[in-house]
């Protein structure tokens, strides 16, 4: 009983539900208000990703029949519930419980908003979707497999798929090797700047989320938000040194959490978008011989201990 | 496969309404098919309809950009009509009007680029630096688009105090050196995304019969300031930048090496300024009957007009323009064959279209 308690209270309260939409606001304002003051731009009033999604609420969609409409209704949906799902999963506070492998079901979460909006983008059924929707699974294939090579070897350096054995880490040069990895896969996974092919408005207009508008797309920026904390907060908990006090976890992995989000902003901000060429060589070549580092550094490890 | 992609007649790629019909195969264009009109207001036939007065005021509307190439055009040619001679220091006037467009039309298009690029930043920067530009335009002639400069022999305004000018000029160069030219030279995701694509060979650019910064790019030594000079360029000294690769970069190059050398161009002009009248003189003026051309090298390469006149009307007979993006959209077809759907924004960019003046 207590245990389910413990979980409602995570997936709920704290890092979930009730924490994780105000911050995935919060830090879609971040991002935009701080890409705008370098771009010498005033950017938008604190309270507009809020002010946006009531207002998408509010609006009413054109019907649509049959199973393609309903799948249209249902992915946004999946992805918002498994990005909240993968910040509850979080290990911010110290002694928080979790479970052997929840490494691993992270992961996953992680990845299905990716997964929901390749699919959304051919259920729309719009030549722009469609090819937005074959950018982004090039692009996933692409980064994921240093993203997942670089958060395997870290998880076996430590002989545990356990979040919490993750987080209390020591530093290593693998595990900065690792977060160096996954921070370089971020930008991809959040479709920013160099990597904002799926939804490069110049090419495609948004790519996947063309004929998406009102409650759906509401629940798509939503689902955006929450990716931005969940992915974020991995290397935030990856980074925070380990800490008993609670208040202070959260304090650490909410100001450590901002610090990535403003670096991801500085290099969205810095560049130009790439090809699709472009990036999957730069994720294969450069970044796999990084993952492959780390692999032989945690196997390494793994025979000295 | 091969599937349509629309872009176009409104598109966030696109500033003005046309229409490019991509033929794709995965995310290589095989081909692609033009579509313009979208655009048009009739103001060649609502010329025929004004005196000669109003005409000039209506032709400066046919572009929102180089509005003051326009009514230069038009105006050497009307001259051409009635024997007027502008004075000397009008001549120079139109030459500082003249590049100081065409820095604002380069700088404006180098945000553009930039922006299709998703450099969103050198985007902002571009305008910063475009805004200033339109500072100095309108610290002459008190207008930021539509000047009012030109007219039959000569020009409106005077520039009371070059001194002043020369210190905006030279803080335009400054940051034109430090913050644009090396970003698009030196960032390499900006080179990544200009280099090699959109090629138009040397022998292509001939036989499209193209113009401008597009023809410069590719290795066409050709500019209406140095082959057939027009208010005071002949007593100009300036260089014609050339490139040879014709891509992308080129005509970016191109451009950049321009906007240094409207620079140097202001300065002379700004500095040797010639004192005397502003223009022919008031009155009535007397036209003759027939047709009288005049070209002169806008912003985007050679503009083309033909006024045809009868004896005792004050209104013309016909007004016809020829604009440069007429002539390099063709260009835009061979660019794209074979290029990445990702780069077609860029590359239909790259010859600078001004649809507004095209389709009139």
């Amino acid at each position: 009983m207590n245990s389910l308690t413990t979980a409602l209270a995570r997936l709920l309260v704290f890092p979930g539900l009730l924490f994780a939409i105000p911050a995935a606001w919060f830090f879609l304002w971040v991002e935009r208000k701080s890409v705008a003051l370098m771009q010498g731009r005033i950017g938008p009033p604190f309270m507009q990703p809020f002010f946006d999604f009531i207002k998408l609420l509010g609006k009413t969609t054109p019907p649509r029949n049959g199973l393609g409409g309903l799948l249209m209704k249902a992915w946004p949906l999946i992805a918002v519930s498994s990005a909240a799902g993968a910040v509850g999963l979080l290990p911010v506070l110290p002694l928080s419980g979790g479970f052997e492998g929840d490494l691993i079901l992270l992961l996953a979460l992680l990845e299905l908003p990716s997964m929901c909006i390749i699919a959304a983008g051919f259920s729309s059924r719009s030549i722009f979707g469609e090819i937005g929707s074959a950018r982004e699974a090039v692009l996933s294939v692409a980064y994921n497999v240093v993203f997942l090579l670089a958060i395997v070897s870290i998880a076996a350096s430590q002989h545990t798929f356990r979040l919490e054995g993750l987080a209390a880490l020591q530093y290593s040069p693998l595990h900065l090797l690792g977060i160096a990895a996954i921070l370089v896969c971020l930008p991809a996974k959040l479709h920013i700047n160099p990597f904002s092919l799926p939804n490069a408005e110049q090419e495609i207009y948004s790519g996947p989320m063309t004929e998406y508008a009102g409650p759906e797309l509401a629940m798509w920026e939503l689902s955006h938000g929450l990716e931005w904390v969940a992915a974020t907060g991995l290397v935030a908990t990856l980074v925070a040194p380990h800490v008993t006090v609670w208040w202070l976890g959260v304090l650490l992995f909410a100001a450590l959490s901002f610090g990535v989000v403003l670096l991801l902003s500085v290099v969205a901000a810095a560049t130009a978008r790439l090809q699709i060429d472009t990036t999957v060589r730069f994720y294969w070549q450069c970044t796999l011989i990084f993952a492959v580092l780390a692999i032989s550094s945690a196997l390494f490890m793994r025979f000295r201990l | 496969m091969s599937y349509k992609i629309p872009m176009g007649p409104y598109h966030p790629a696109l500033e003005e309404p046309y229409k490019l019909d991509l033929i794709c195969e995965g995310e290589t264009v095989r081909d692609a098919k033009l579509h313009i009109g979208f655009n048009f207001r009739g103001i060649e036939h609502l010329a025929e309809t004004r005196n000669y007065i109003q005409v000039i005021a209506l032709m400066e509307r046919v572009c929102g950009i180089c509005s003051n190439i326009h009514t230069l055009t038009l105006c050497q040619a009307m001259e051409k009509l009635t024997g007027q001679t502008p004075p000397p220091r009008a001549q120079y006037i139109r030459v500082i009007m003249a590049e100081l467009e065409r820095l604002h039309s380069h700088v404006l298009w180098a945000g553009i680029a930039a922006k299709l690029m998703g450099f969103k930043t050198m985007f902002m920067t571009c305008f910063e630096l475009r805004e200033k530009v339109m500072d100095v335009l309108q610290a002459i002639s008190g207008n930021r688009v539509n000047y009012s400069m030109n007219r039959i022999g000569g020009v409106n305004r005077d520039i009371d105090d070059p001194a002043a000018l020369l210190i905006m000029i030279d803080v335009l160069e400054k940051e034109m050196v430090r913050k644009v030219i090396p970003i698009f030279t030196t960032s390499s995701t900006a080179r990544s995304r200009c280099a090699d694509i959109g090629v138009l060979t040397n022998a292509k650019a001939i036989s499209l019969g193209v113009v401008g910064p597009v023809a410069r790019a590719s290795g066409v030594a050709q500019d209406l300031r140095r082959a057939a000079p027009y208010a005071a360029y002949a007593e100009m000294d300036f260089q014609v930048p050339v490139e040879s690769a014709g891509d992308v970069r080129a005509r970016l190059m191109v451009r950049a090496l321009e906007i240094m050398e409207s620079c140097n161009i202001l300065r002379q002009a700004l500095t040797k300024l010639p004192p005397g009248e502003l223009n022919a003189g008031e009155g009535k003026l007397a036209f003759i009957t027939g047709t009288a051309t005049s070209r002169v090298e806008a912003p985007r390469g050679e503009v083309m007009y033909s006024v045809s006149w009868k004896e005792g009307s004050n209104k013309p007979a016909r007004v016809h323009v020829r604009t440069p993006t007429f002539v390099n959209m063709p260009a835009i077809r061979s660019m794209v064959q074979g290029a990445r759907l990702a780069d077609t924004p860029l590359i239909q960019a790259s010859i600078d279209p001004c649809y507004s003046c095209t389709d009139r």
